[in-house]
C-alpha cells in the first residue's frame, strides 16, 4: 500500500484545499497517482447513506458523466450515494477521490474494501488527514466533510435528509465560496427534504449532468452509453421517457409482449443503457 | 399349532416383507404375547384383534397365544398389522385353512367390532407383496382401489367376517379395479383473475413449463402470493409413471384423500413458515416424508420465505439439488423423492416499503442485512427465475382482461413434451452473449447454467428449434440480482 504524506504550505498541497478557513496542517494519501490529481478541477458528489434506487442512479449517472469528462468526483466512500458516485466514476475509469475520517489503511465501511482498491487501481486516491490507523469516529466525519466541500470547485447533493450529514459538506462549501447544486427529489419524500431545502435557500438545480460539469467549468464529453439502434430497444426508451417505470408498465406502454420485453431490458442492462433494481427500471442515458 | 401370514413395513417409502407367525400353546393359562419389536400402536393391536375376533363371532382361543413379527430386528409401527395378526390366530386355532391365507398379503387396522379400516402406505406394501412373489392382497374395502394400482389383485373386505368368509372358499369377492383420478380435484383459481402482472405471468409460465425454481419478491400487496398460487392452474398433468410415485408418497404420508386412487393433478404444498425442518424436509425417529416430497412432482410454495428459520432453508438446499430427501436413521437410510418446482415469495426488507415508491423503508442497514442473510447465496442461485414485483406507480395504466389459465397450460403442455423429447442447441450467437454477460454481470458458474436452462424453455415455448440470443437475453433478465441476497 502506497502511503504518502503532505504538509500544507509545501509543494503538491492541493491549492483548493489551502484557501478554506482551516485547512488541515497534513494530509495523508493513498495511491500510486500524482498528488497533482488533487489540483484537477474537481466536483464533490455527496448524499445520504440510506437513500432510493433513484438518488443511487443518479449519483452513478453525475458521476459517470463528470468523470467522462476528465473532472475528478470527490466523496466519502460511504455507503449510499458516495458510495455509488465512486462506482460511477470507476466504471469508466475515471479518477476520483476518497476523503476518509480515519487512517487512510482503514476500508471504512468495510463493504467498501474492494471500491477502495478500484478507486487507486483505476487512478483515484484515498486522502485524510488521520494519520495511518486511526480509527474511524463519528466526530470524526464532520471535519472529514470539509476536507471533501474543499477540494472540489462545486459540490453536488444528490439525496439528503433534513439534518443530513451532506447539507454539513453543502454548508463547507457555501462558507468557501463554491457553489453548492441540489437533485430536486419527490415533495413528498423524506429522502428527498434537505436537497429541496438547498434548493428553496438558492442552491442551483441540477437538471441535467451538463449543469454539474457547467458548475465545474467543463465541457461535456459524449459517454459510451448512447440510445441503441435497435427498434424494440427503442421502443423500451420511448416508454420509460413517457413515464413508464416498471417492466409491466413499460409492457402496456410499448404493446411489447412480456418475452420479447424481458429480452430487451437485459440487452440494455448489458450495455449499461439502464438499470434494474427491485423490479424499477431506470435509464442512464443522459438526455 | 402355528399360523402365518405375510404383510409389510414401510421403510421409507420401500416395503419389507415381515412375517406374522401365530403359535397356540395348550395346558397353560390363556394369554396373548405380542414380540418382534412391535411399538406402542402395535402392542396395542391386542384389544383390538381380541375384540375384532368376537365381533365378528368367531371363536378366541382359549390357550396360550404368542405373535411373532419376524424380522424381528426391525421396527414395527403402526396399526397396519391388526388385520394379518388376527387371521394368523384365526389360522392356527384351524378356524380358515392356512395354505390360503399364506397366498395373500395382509394389511389393515381393525376396530373394536371387526371392521377392516385402511391404512397408510397401502400402495406401497401392495408392490411390496407383488414384488414378493404374492398375487394377491387382502386389504380394507376403502383402501382397495389404492392397492390395485399396484397390479395385484386387490380382495377389499369391509369386516374380518368378510375375510374369513373369503378365505374359507365361502364368498367370492371380485377383485377391486385400479381407481384412477379418484379423488375430486377442488377450485383450482385461475390466471384470469390477475390483472397486469404481465412479467409475474410470463415467469409462471415459464417455470411451469421448465419445472423452474421460482422467487417473486416486492412489496407487500402486490400480488405475488396470489400470483404463485395460480401455478397448479397451468401445470402439466402427472405421467402415469409419476402419477404412481406421486400417489406412493402421499399413501405413506396419510394425505391421500379418502377413498383415494391414483393422484393425476401435482400436487401443490404451501407449508406455514413456522413448519419445522421435519416437516418440511422429512425426517422424525419414524421417517415420514416431509413437504417436499409430498410436492413431488408438483409445487411447493414457500410464502415469505425469509421468515422460515435457517435450518429449513438451510436443509432445502439437499434435495434442491438431488431431487431426493435422504434420512439416516439406526433401522437404515429411508430415501424421499423431492422433485418439485419451488415458488417463493419475500418482501425486499422487514418493513417492506422497499420497492413501494409511495413509502419510505425505515429499516436500518444492519436488519435488511441479516433479513437478507437467511436467504444464502447459497439458496438464492438455485431460483431460476427471480422477478421483483414492485408497486405500479402510475395506476392509470390498468391493464385489461387476462388470459385464462387454459390458453397458458395448453402452450405449457406442448412445451412440456417438446422438453422431455428434444433439447434445443444453442446458436454461437447466444453463446457468446452469455458468455459476455458472464464477464459483466455477477453470475455465478451456476448461475449461467441456471440462465442457459431457462433459455431453453424460452426457445421451446417460442416455438424455436434453437436458442438464439434474444432467449439468452429474456433469460438473464431473471437472474437473481447482486443486492438480494448480502453474502
Amino acid at each position: 500500500m502506497n502511503v504518502r504524506s503532505v504538509v500544507r504550505g509545501t509543494n503538491g498541497y492541493p491549492p483548493l484545499l489551502a484557501a478554506i478557513p482551516d485547512p488541515p496542517s497534513k494530509l495523508w494519501v493513498r495511491g500510486d497517482a500524482a498528488l497533482e490529481v488533487l489540483a484537477r478541477p474537481a466536483v464533490a458528489i455527496v448524499g445520504a447513506r440510506a437513500c432510493s434506487g433513484y438518488g443511487r442512479s443518479v449519483a452513478r449517472l453525475l458521476a459517470t458523466e463528470a468523470a467522462a469528462a476528465g473532472v475528478v468526483v470527490v466523496s466519502g466512500l460511504a455507503r449510499g450515494i458516495d458510495g455509488e458516485a465512486h462506482r460511477g466514476a470507476v466504471a469508466v475509469r475515471g479518477v476520483t477521490v476518497a476523503v476518509l475520517g480515519c487512517g487512510v489503511d482503514r476500508d471504512y465501511p468495510a463493504a467498501h474494501a474492494e471500491l477502495a482498491r478500484a478507486i487507486v487501481d483505476v487512478g483515484g486516491l484515498i486522502v485524510s488527514e488521520y494519520e495511518p490507523g486511526v480509527e474511524p469516529a463519528p466526530w470524526r466525519f464532520p471535519a472529514r466533510n470539509r476536507i471533501i466541500a474543499g477540494l472540489a470547485r462545486a459540490t453536488v447533493v444528490v439525496e439528503a435528509r433534513e439534518r443530513s450529514g451532506a447539507l454539513i459538506t453543502a454548508d463547507f462549501a457555501l462558507e468557501d465560496g463554491r457553489e453548492v447544486l441540489a437533485v430536486p427529489g419527490e415533495i413528498t419524500s423524506t429522502l428527498s427534504a434537505g436537497t429541496n431545502g438547498l434548493l428553496r435557500q438558492g442552491g442551483t438545480p441540477v437538471t441535467s449532468a451538463a449543469d454539474v460539469l457547467e458548475a465545474v467549468g467543463v465541457g461535456p464529453v459524449p459517454v459510451g452509453a448512447t440510445a441503441p439502434d435497435d427498434p424494440t430497444a427503442a421502443a423500451v426508451l420511448e416508454a420509460m421517457a413517457g413515464g413508464a417505470s416498471t417492466a409491466d408498465e413499460i409492457a402496456r406502454t410499448s404493446g411489447l409482449a412480456a418475452g420479447p420485453l424481458a429480452a430487451a431490458l437485459a440487452v440494455l442492462e448489458l450495455a449499461g443503457s439502464v438499470v434494474v433494481e427491485e423490479g424499477v427500471v431506470r435509464s442512464t442515458i443522459a438526455r | 399349532m402355528l399360523g402365518r401370514a405375510v404383510t409389510f413395513a414401510l421403510v421409507g417409502l420401500e416395503p419389507r416383507r415381515v412375517e406374522v407367525e401365530a403359535h397356540l400353546r395348550g395346558g397353560e393359562q390363556p394369554s396373548f404375547a405380542i414380540v418382534g419389536l412391535a411399538d406402542r400402536a402395535c402392542q396395542e393391536a391386542k384389544h383390538r384383534v381380541r375384540s375384532g375376533v368376537h365381533s365378528a363371532l368367531l371363536e378366541w382361543p382359549r390357550r396360550a397365544i404368542t405373535v411373532n413379527l419376524a424380522p424381528a430386528a426391525l421396527r414395527k409401527e403402526g396399526s397396519g398389522y391388526d388385520l394379518a395378526i388376527a387371521l394368523t390366530i384365526l389360522a392356527a386355532s384351524a378356524q380358515l385353512p392356512r395354505e390360503r391365507l399364506e397366498e395373500h398379503a395382509c394389511i389393515g387396522e381393525l376396530g373394536l367390532d371387526g371392521r377392516v379400516r385402511p391404512v397408510a402406505g397401502t400402495l406401497a406394501a401392495a408392490e411390496g407383496a407383488l414384488r414378493a412373489g404374492l398375487r394377491r392382497i387382502l386389504c380394507a374395502a376403502d383402501s382397495s382401489g389404492e392397492a390395485a394400482l399396484a397390479g395385484v389383485e386387490a380382495v377389499g373386505v369391509r369386516h374380518l367376517a368378510e375375510a374369513v368368509g373369503y378365505l374359507l372358499g365361502h364368498d367370492a369377492i371380485a377383485p377391486a379395479v385400479p381407481q384412477e383420478n379418484g379423488h375430486h380435484v377442488g377450485p383450482v383459481p385461475d390466471l384470469a383473475d390477475v390483472r397486469g402482472q404481465e412479467r409475474g405471468r410470463r415467469a409462471l409460465e415459464l417455470a411451469s413449463a421448465g419445472s423452474h425454481n421460482l422467487l417473486l419478491t416486492g412489496p407487500p400487496g402486490t400480488g405475488k402470493t396470489m400470483l404463485a398460487r395460480r401455478l397448479p392452474s397451468i401445470l402439466p398433468p402427472l405421467t402415469q409413471d409419476e402419477a404412481l410415485e406421486v400417489t406412493r408418497i402421499h399413501s405413506v404420508a396419510g394425505t391421500l384423500p379418502p377413498g383415494g386412487g391414483l393422484l393425476a393433478t401435482p400436487p401443490f404444498r404451501a407449508p406455514h413458515h413456522g413448519a419445522s425442518a421435519a416437516a418440511v424436509i422429512g425426517g422424525g425417529s419414524v421417517p415420514r416424508p416431509g413437504e417436499v416430497s409430498l410436492a413431488h412432482r408438483g409445487v411447493l410454495l414457500m410464502d415469505e420465505l425469509p421468515e422460515f428459520s435457517r435450518s429449513v432453508l438451510e436443509a432445502l438446499r439437499q434435495p434442491l439439488e438431488d431431487g431426493v430427501v435422504s434420512v439416516a436413521r439406526v433401522g437404515g437410510r429411508a430415501l424421499f423423492p423431492a422433485r418439485f418446482r419451488l415458488v417463493a415469495t419475500m418482501n425486499p426488507c422487514p418493513c417492506g416499503a422497499r420497492g413501494d415508491p409511495r413509502l419510505e423503508c425505515v429499516c436500518p442497514p444492519a436488519r435488511i442485512a441479516a433479513y437478507r442473510d437467511k436467504v444464502s447465496r447459497a439458496l438464492l442461485d438455485r431460483f431460476d427465475l427471480v422477478v421483483a414485483m414492485p408497486r405500479p406507480r402510475a395506476e392509470e395504466l390498468a391493464a385489461g382482461p387476462s388470459e385464462p389459465s387454459a390458453a397458458v397450460r395448453a402452450r405449457v403442455v406442448d412445451a412440456a413434451l417438446q422438453l422431455a423429447s428434444t433439447s434445443p442447441r444453442r446458436a454461437s450467437s447466444a453463446s457468446e452473449l452469455l458468455d459476455r454477460a458472464v464477464d459483466r454481470l455477477p453470475l455465478t458458474g451456476r448461475g449461467r447454467v441456471r440462465v442457459a436452462r431457462v433459455a431453453r424453455t424460452v426457445a421451446i415455448l417460442a416455438g424455436s428449434e434453437q436458442v438464439l440470443p434474444e432467449h439468452v437475453a429474456e433469460a438473464l433478465s431473471y437472474r437473481a440480482p447482486a443486492g438480494l441476497s448480502s453474502a
